[in-house]
């Protein structure tokens, strides 16, 4: 099975939260969503963005946690908290360059994405991707994310797609395109 | 299977103990594909899953559509049926008592008989909708002629599609929503949307709208507000609520000063237009600039952008329907097509995006004051022969026509109106000028309501009967294309809940009128009746069984016999369905909004809706997740106005209109126009926008003007905003 990806266009999103929604269903999420869409400036524009887990490489989440109790799947997922393990004392979050981490206090429990491990590891997309109805989330082989790079890297240079440069902490599993998706298509006529 | 870029194969995921109902959603037009997980265990519905290989929406859902399953064994569900005595506790939800189907259907006979021995047939009334299978609202029709022998029946598609139907009748001659599949959209060049907040209303379709623009098309939106549709667009049309006709005149006018349009296309297929031409000349940039507050390069702009595309898709919503001129609105942005001849082929056309779920289906089998099953007239009386002798009622027995859905509360006033059965439908929240509606429904004798939750309206009910939701039953939609498709039952009927052709059939037989309904044991039954029926009409359906409808993933009407594929593009042969194959070219003059600002009322008010929420909100204000992320009305204020008027983000004010009034927190943003103000209408009682909204009909759909009016905010003082 070709190796797939999450890819994120920003660009796309219309608020909807039709992620978070569907998040909750699926198996291991205990019907908790695990994610977040921000409204970008409200009082200005209805521009919203998804801010999901990016599934750094070398996560700092993981790093943190002085009970280990953070995984990484073989897909590269960074898993939710041991339960056994996790100690509640939200390291994570707050080493999380994203913040990402969701915390239950009555569990005294962490939660997070896990990139739906329960259907990506049989090659079936995490339920954010399935539903997205604009697109902004993808789910996408290998061939298909190169496609995206090249069609959206700018000649200037400066504005980046796809890529794990400079506006992320570190390498990250998920690719995002940051807004301005569309400044470098040619119009057809 | 049609497979176009984006689909893939997919597997779903299958949980242990848990199999997957393949099915559709409840809510709107889209009619997204689903499946419903069910427990195999206790057979009941306890989630969902995509359904990848559904060509519409690909697995795609918004969030209603996530959460929909979560409706069904809601703890809000109505289990047995209700009947309440006592009349003063109307418009409350107190005083009902559960009483056995047997008890509250011969109750429900017995008055429904008084009042028609003494007032006459037309006393009772039907007020239906269309959130429900094509086979109930076939049935519903035939239910309020036959059954209860009553011309008074209509339905809430008169606050929906109506305008879009007369329009497209009156262009077309014909009234299908779309010309094209909605898989043509990604494949267009230019999409011209006009009153549609697609990315909130109908989410699912935005993967494909984005899709032109990333293939370097153009994307023009005409609304009031930057929706989040419009924030992308190429051109965002600003205009003033309710001057749509100004600018699709104006948009003609400059197609034909750029010599874009089609003389060929408009000499053999079209009439009308020499007049039209004459009528558009007026209509300069100038004037339509002056009319709609829209910048003149932007309509110049958007006018170059349509005529240039090689292939356009006109597309609208109730933004331009919901007017007093909303049938003007939609042959008026028809012109635009049939001028350029950009429709009758693929990847060009024009589409309406249906609001309910079967707002299509729903509006061609005989729900309509005018009209029977298969899109017949009841003023042809060669149709009314037609049906008459299908159902095997003599033609005299055949009622009149009635008269629209808001029409039917002005005689509920004046008593002509004394009894009512209300279905699939919450007129208490989604009817204008509610004031005077709540009390019409106060005012009537006796009033049968059919839902599944307690709505605003049940409350005025003395019998509530509790019906099935969308996954107990099987039977049929038609969505926004005209694709009818299969909903399939994924549980048993919920606690004592059965479903809405149950239940007419029951009364009916208590009516001494089950002759003609006992035939019918179930949704196929019904269905192949209603093939029947509309057999030879224009929304032809007896080519469609569930079985064509599986194999095909659905099929387009018109479809006339068993070999007929159906039709997923209409007019491709160029011929349109006025007795002379010609489609009509309007020409139709501006005419303002029936309620215009003034010193007193100063700003423009217009409606619409959120992405959490549903019409009325009776489905999706009790779904968790949908009111944790928008609980409560509110009222969208350009900064400029806010600092106008000194209200502040977040301050609750009281907004005003000649009919009524409300209160709602302000959420200043910059993507309203300032002489406008908005409120999404999906919430009842004193929350209801439509306490304040205009009345005003269009003369030929009988549309309320829900778009436009004229509104005044007024600041509370310190003691009422703490308690408002």
């Amino acid at each position: 099975m070709a190796k797939q990806l999450l890819y994120i266009e920003m660009d796309n999103c219309i608020g909807c939260r039709s992620c978070l929604a569907a998040c909750t269903q699926c198996g291991g999420h205990d019907s908790r969503n695990r994610n977040y869409v921000m409204d970008v400036d409200p009082m200005q524009t209805r521009q919203t963005i998804p801010l999901m887990c990016l599934h750094c490489v070398n996560p700092a989440c993981a790093r943190s946690c002085p009970a280990q109790a953070i995984q990484i799947a073989d897909t590269g997922a960074v898993l939710s908290a041991l339960v056994e393990k996790c100690i509640g004392c939200q390291n994570c979050t707050i080493a999380c360059p994203y913040g990402i981490p969701k915390f239950d206090q009555e569990q005294n429990l962490m939660y997070k994405c896990d990139l739906c491990y329960d259907r990506t590891k049989d090659g079936i997309p995490p339920m954010c991707a399935s539903v997205c109805p604009t697109n902004t989330l993808q789910w996408l082989t290998e061939s298909e994310l190169a496609e995206k790079q090249s069609a959206h890297r700018l000649a200037g240079g400066k504005w980046i797609a796809s890529q794990s440069l400079e506006p992320l902490e570190s390498e990250t599993n998920v690719k995002i395109s940051l807004p301005g998706i569309l400044q470098g298509v040619q119009k057809l006529f | 299977m049609q497979k176009d870029k984006f689909f893939k194969e997919i597997q779903n995921k299958l949980h242990p103990g848990e199999k997957l109902v393949s099915t559709h959603c409840s809510y709107c037009g889209m009619q997204c594909g689903m499946n419903l997980r069910v427990d195999t265990r206790t057979n009941t519905i306890i989630g969902v899953e995509p359904r990848y290989d559904f060509p519409v929406n690909l697995g795609k859902m918004c969030p209603k559509g996530v959460t929909a399953y979560q409706q069904v064994n809601h703890p809000d569900r109505i289990k047995r049926p209700l009947i309440r005595r006592n009349p003063a506790w109307k418009g409350t939800a107190e005083g009902f008592e559960e009483v056995s189907w047997d008890e509250a259907l011969t109750f429900i006979a017995s008055r429904f008989t008084e009042l028609q021995e003494a007032y006459g047939k037309d006393t009772l009334s039907v007020y239906s909708g269309v959130s429900m299978t094509n086979e109930k609202c076939y049935l519903t029709g035939k239910f309020a002629r036959v059954g209860l022998q009553t011309r008074y029946i209509d339905y809430n598609g008169r606050f929906c599609m109506s305008s879009a139907a007369a329009g497209f009748n009156r262009s077309f001659g014909i009234d299908r929503g779309s010309t094209v599949p909605w898989t043509d959209i990604h494949q267009t060049d230019c999409l011209l949307i006009a009153g549609s907040n697609a990315a909130e209303c109908h989410p699912t379709s935005m993967f494909r709208i984005w899709e032109v623009q990333n293939r370097g098309g153009y994307l023009i939106v005409v609304d009031p507000r930057e929706t989040p549709l419009a924030r992308r667009a190429d051109v965002h049309l600003d205009l003033r609520p309710g001057t749509d006709l100004a600018l699709a005149n104006g948009l003609l006018h400059l197609l034909i000063e750029n010599g874009a349009i089609d003389e060929e296309f408009i000499h053999n297929h079209t009439n009308g237009f020499a007049e039209t031409k004459a009528l558009v000349e007026m209509y300069t940039p100038e004037v339509v600039s002056e009319i709609t507050g829209i910048a003149q390069e932007k309509i110049i702009r958007a006018a170059e952008i349509y005529g240039k595309a090689p292939e356009a898709i006109v597309m609208f919503c109730r933004g331009v329907e919901q007017q007093s001129k909303g049938t003007d609105n939609v042959s008026a942005y028809t012109n635009l097509a049939l001028a350029t001849g950009k429709i009758g082929r693929p990847k060009s056309g024009v589409a309406t995006f249906t609001g309910q779920g079967n707002g299509q289906g729903g509006r061609e089998h005989g729900q309509k004051a005018d009209q029977l099953p298969g899109y017949r007239k009841m003023d042809n009386p060669q149709h009314v022969q037609e049906v008459a002798c299908a159902w095997g009622i003599p033609v005299a027995e055949m009622p009149q026509k009635g008269v629209s859905a808001y029409e039917m509360f002005e005689l509920m006033h004046n008593k002509t109106i004394r009894g009512m059965y209300l279905l699939c439908s919450n007129p208490a929240v989604s009817a204008p000028n509610l004031s005077y509606v709540r009390e019409a429904l106060k005012s009537l004798d006796f009033m049968v309501c059919s839902d599944f939750y307690l709505s605003e309206s049940a409350e005025y009910a003395d019998v509530v009967l509790p019906t099935t939701s969308w996954a107990e039953d099987d039977g049929t939609t038609t969505n926004l294309e005209g694709r009818v498709i299969r909903h399939r039952q994924a549980q048993s009927w919920y606690a004592e809940s059965r479903p809405d052709w149950w239940i007419q059939i029951e009364i009916a037989k208590r009516m001494g009128r089950g002759q003609y309904f006992e035939h019918l044991s179930g949704p196929r039954e019904i269905f192949d009746e209603l093939r029947r029926v509309s057999q030879g009409g224009t929304a032809d359906y007896y080519g469609i069984t569930y079985e064509k409808i599986e194999e095909r993933q659905g099929v387009f009407w018109p479809c006339r016999d068993e070999e007929d594929p159906g039709q997923p593009h209409l007019f491709l042969d160029k011929t349109f369905y006025h007795p002379d194959g010609k489609a009509k070219i309007c020409a139709l003059p501006y005419r303002p909004p029936a309620e215009e600002p003034d010193e007193e009322y100063p700003l423009r008010l217009t409606t619409g809706r959120v992405v959490y929420h549903y019409l009325s909100g009776n489905q999706t204000r009790r779904i968790p997740f949908l009111r944790d992320m928008y609980p409560d009305p509110l009222l969208e204020v350009h900064p400029d106005t806010a600092q106008k008027y000194g209200i502040a983000h977040g301050e609750k004010v009281l907004l005003k209109t000649r009919r009524g009034e409300a209160v709602y927190q302000v959420k200043v943003i910059a993507a309203i126009r300032p002489d406008t103000v908005f409120v999404p209408y999906h919430w009842g009682k004193h929350e209801s926008i439509n306490l304040l909204t205009n009345p005003a009909l269009d003369p030929y759909s009988k549309m309320p003007e829900f778009k436009a009016c004229a509104a005044e905010i007024v600041k509370l003082e310190e003691e009422e905003r703490q308690h408002g």
